[in-house]
């Protein structure tokens, strides 16, 4: 790790240590005061736009330097739309238009949208965090060039959706809502294998936590006169658990290092697989290890395994992209397996 | 937060170079019929010829130093090169434990002049290793073994039985695990030691234990009143155990985790192609993640080693991910045999996949199973 990321990163720990408490997590539906206070040690500390162009205010550091930093603010469970703003401030700039301060949020393809006149109408489906800002760049395809839309304020109809009971949702209808500015996006991206990347990167953080409260709390529990943790059938499923993270870990630790979307795909692809899959365990065993502490609201495990669902299925679950990656290797007739994984 | 990394290692093109230099060497043995591909052929697939042949191409004990009859490569050269080997289903066996384990074991703590008898005929593919660990009352639980090396005027007298030892009746030294000295209250660990044995020696007996394949690679080895020299001690005394426990990290983090059965799928997927696309890439996409994500974490254990590094737990997550890869991917072509049945694949596959299925059991036993990696891993998390 470079000394500059380590240092970006205690700074963030820092910033979360101080504001992120379960209790910040209880007042999710609107803006609070503490909410308020994290953001803005956040974008002073200029964490929101840490790969923005220098132009930009931005910090215009590598790429690979968001994937710990998005980890770690997951590790922490913070409520706010962190890692869409850094995603959503990126794309802005490098498709030339100026990221906006506060919170952003991103909508994709959305339903019938139509500009006109330099506002737009249509449907926008399932986009975080509007309750908590209205700042919203749309990435969609307009006359088959995929744009990217930075919209100026909502005008519309909010409709919140369950989403596993995870970060808040909404679908919107907008009507000629007023656009800032609109751009075609850099064709180097796809938004959806960034998201991809995004989404993992949140599951990593947010499975080291529930492997971290499944140990603490094993080894403080007490049932039959012992701590949960001398247990072996606690410890090998405990041991399941972190054995499922290092694969996840070590799937992200080979993306990260480029943004372009074709030349990392496969790496992308094995990423959401692993990190997926894991999910699915650990949700399943930190909750089992737990009892019923676990399953309520005043403990924090489920503020995480709530999120992990909702992750999880987000950008392509896991038959997705096995079907991508099957695909990718069947349909090339030049490579036997070995040459295609060796390649 | 992360306990345990496994910092992601670029293969660079010089390595790359070396891997499509042995591949065409494999191939050009294949044409020549000099082996027929295998499963688990670290395992089964013994061939000395070719073991001499890889000894030739600066192809064993790689990492060793010249001046023993090594290569001086790194640890990332030999994992390129082993890699090739398993997935073309060379007959490494009769090499392979030497090479692995015990090679790295007599450089490290063997004297002088057990180094420079020993490693130029391991480098040269023509001495062979096998593992002298269980024992028919020892199996995980290693530290109870009863094998006995006593002091004499000379050097040691062992006496005791070795189990499980694969390959030992084609193998010239078993490195054995003895007990020296009683164990203390506190640490059942202490009053072990390794030995160096030369199986050729009076009163060595090598009795084959077929494998319920009906395959012999497994033996019991008795040491029946064994007059070693003094110099047969290898490293210090009563410092078995720490010895054991970094020779046990060569041993579970390679690829051979993961690529015994490779030949397996290699075939399957030649023979299905068209099929798989139209109803089965999800199968084989989900395989490519896992066995991609196992080459990364294994890859990066090598590079740990080349730094000095005793990634113990790291081996232990990769052999039992790995372990657990085998056995999904046998599975995952069984279901597929609701689309083509069985009994209409071809012959050579029908056999390589009823050879999987059979053998399958002992990848999560061999070199220390399931629950043993658990309990390693649970461990280092604090939890024991």
């Amino acid at each position: 790790m470079s000394e500059e990321l380590a240092i970006i990163l205690e700074t963030a720990s820092k910033i979360f240590n101080k504001h992120v408490n379960h209790d910040l997590r209880q007042f999710i539906d609107k803006a609070n005061i503490n909410l308020i206070n994290l953001w803005n040690d956040i974008e002073e500390q200029g964490l929101s736009k840490i790969i923005v162009k220098e132009k930009f205010n931005g910090s215009e550091l590598p790429f690979s330097f968001i994937l710990p930093i998005i980890k770690m603010s997951n590790y922490y469970g913070t409520p706010l739309p962190f890692s869409e703003t850094i995603l959503s401030n990126y794309l802005l700039s490098e498709s030339d238009i100026k990221p906006p301060n506060g919170m952003v949020t991103f909508a994709v393809d959305g339903i019938d949208i139509k500009i006109t006149n330099n506002k737009i109408s249509g449907k926008l489906l399932s986009v975080p965090f509007l309750n908590l800002t209205e700042k919203i760049i749309l990435i969609t395809e307009i006359e088959n060039v995929k744009n990217i839309i930075l919209l100026k304020s909502i005008k519309g109809e909010l409709k919140p959706k369950k989403n596993f009971l995870a970060e808040p949702r909404f679908d919107l209808q907008i009507k000629n809502c007023e656009i800032i500015d609109i751009k075609p996006l850099n064709s180097k991206f796809n938004f959806n294998h960034l998201g991809a990347l995004m989404r993992s990167a949140q599951m990593i953080g947010s499975m080291e936590k529930a492997l971290d409260l499944s140990i603490d709390y094993c080894s403080q529990r007490k049932q039959f006169g012992r701590t949960l943790s001398k247990f072996q059938a606690i410890q090998h499923q405990i041991s399941e658990m972190a054995v499922e993270l290092s694969a996840s870990s070590a799937a992200l630790s080979a993306v990260g290092n480029t943004d372009e979307a074709n030349k990392n795909i496969q790496d992308i692809a094995i990423l959401k697989i692993r990190a997926g899959i894991a999910a699915g365990k650990i949700i399943a065993i930190s909750h089992q290890v737990h009892g019923a502490i676990g399953f309520t609201q005043e403990y924090e495990l489920a503020y995480f395994t709530r999120n992990l669902n909702s992750w999880r299925n987000d950008f392509g679950n896991e038959n997705f992209w096995e079907t991508f990656l099957g695909k990718n290797f069947l349909e090339n007739n030049n490579q036997n397996l070995w040459e295609y994984l060796t390649y | 937060m992360s306990k345990f990394t496994f910092p992601s290692i670029k293969e660079t093109n010089e390595l790359s170079r070396l891997r499509l230099e042995v591949r065409k060497f494999i191939t050009e043995c294949i044409n020549n019929n000099e082996f027929i591909p295998a499963a688990d052929s670290w395992v089964f697939a013994a061939n000395p010829e070719f073991s001499k042949k890889l000894g030739s191409k600066g192809w064993l004990g790689m990492s060793f130093p010249k001046q023993y009859g090594g290569n001086e490569r790194t640890a990332l050269e030999r994992y390129v090169v082993t890699e090739e080997l398993l997935a073309s289903g060379a007959p490494v066996a009769a090499h392979w434990i030497a090479d692995r384990q015990s090679g790295s074991q007599v450089l490290r703590y063997g004297t002088e002049k057990q180094k420079l008898s020993i490693i130029p005929k391991i480098s040269s593919g023509k001495c062979f290793f096998a593992i002298g660990m269980s024992e028919p009352d020892s199996g995980s639980d290693l530290a109870s073994v009863k094998t006995k090396a006593t002091k004499t005027a000379v050097g040691w007298n062992l006496e005791g039985r070795k189990i499980w030892s694969t390959g030992a009746h084609l193998c010239n030294y078993m490195i054995v695990l003895a007990r020296t000295g009683p164990p203390s209250d506190k640490n059942r660990h202490e009053g072990l030691s390794q030995f160096l044995v030369d199986l050729s020696l009076p009163n060595v007996n090598i009795k084959g234990i077929p494998d319920m394949t009906g395959q012999r690679h497994f033996n019991e080895t008795l040491f029946d009143n064994v007059e070693l020299s003094e110099d047969a001690l290898l490293g210090e005394e009563g410092k078995g155990w720490s010895q054991v426990v970094g020779e046990l990290a060569l041993e579970r983090s390679g690829p051979e985790r993961f690529l015994s059965h490779f030949t397996l799928l290699d075939r399957f997927i030649n023979e299905f192609q068209n099929k798989l696309l139209k109803s089965g890439s999800n199968i084989i996409g989900k395989l490519i993640a896992e066995l991609q994500t196992l080459r990364r974490m294994s890859f990066s254990i090598a590079s740990m080693l080349q730094n000095g590094e005793s990634p113990e737990t790291q081996a232990a997550f990769v052999k039992e991910l790995g372990n657990k890869f085998e056995k999904t991917m046998v599975e995952s072509l069984r279901e597929f045999s609701n689309i083509i049945p069985l009994y209409e694949w071809p012959d050579q596959l029908q056999n390589l996949f009823e050879d999987a299925t059979l053998r399958i059991p002992s990848n999560s036993l061999r070199g220390g199973t399931t629950e043993i990696m658990k309990g390693i891993i649970a461990r280092q998390l604090g939890l024991r």
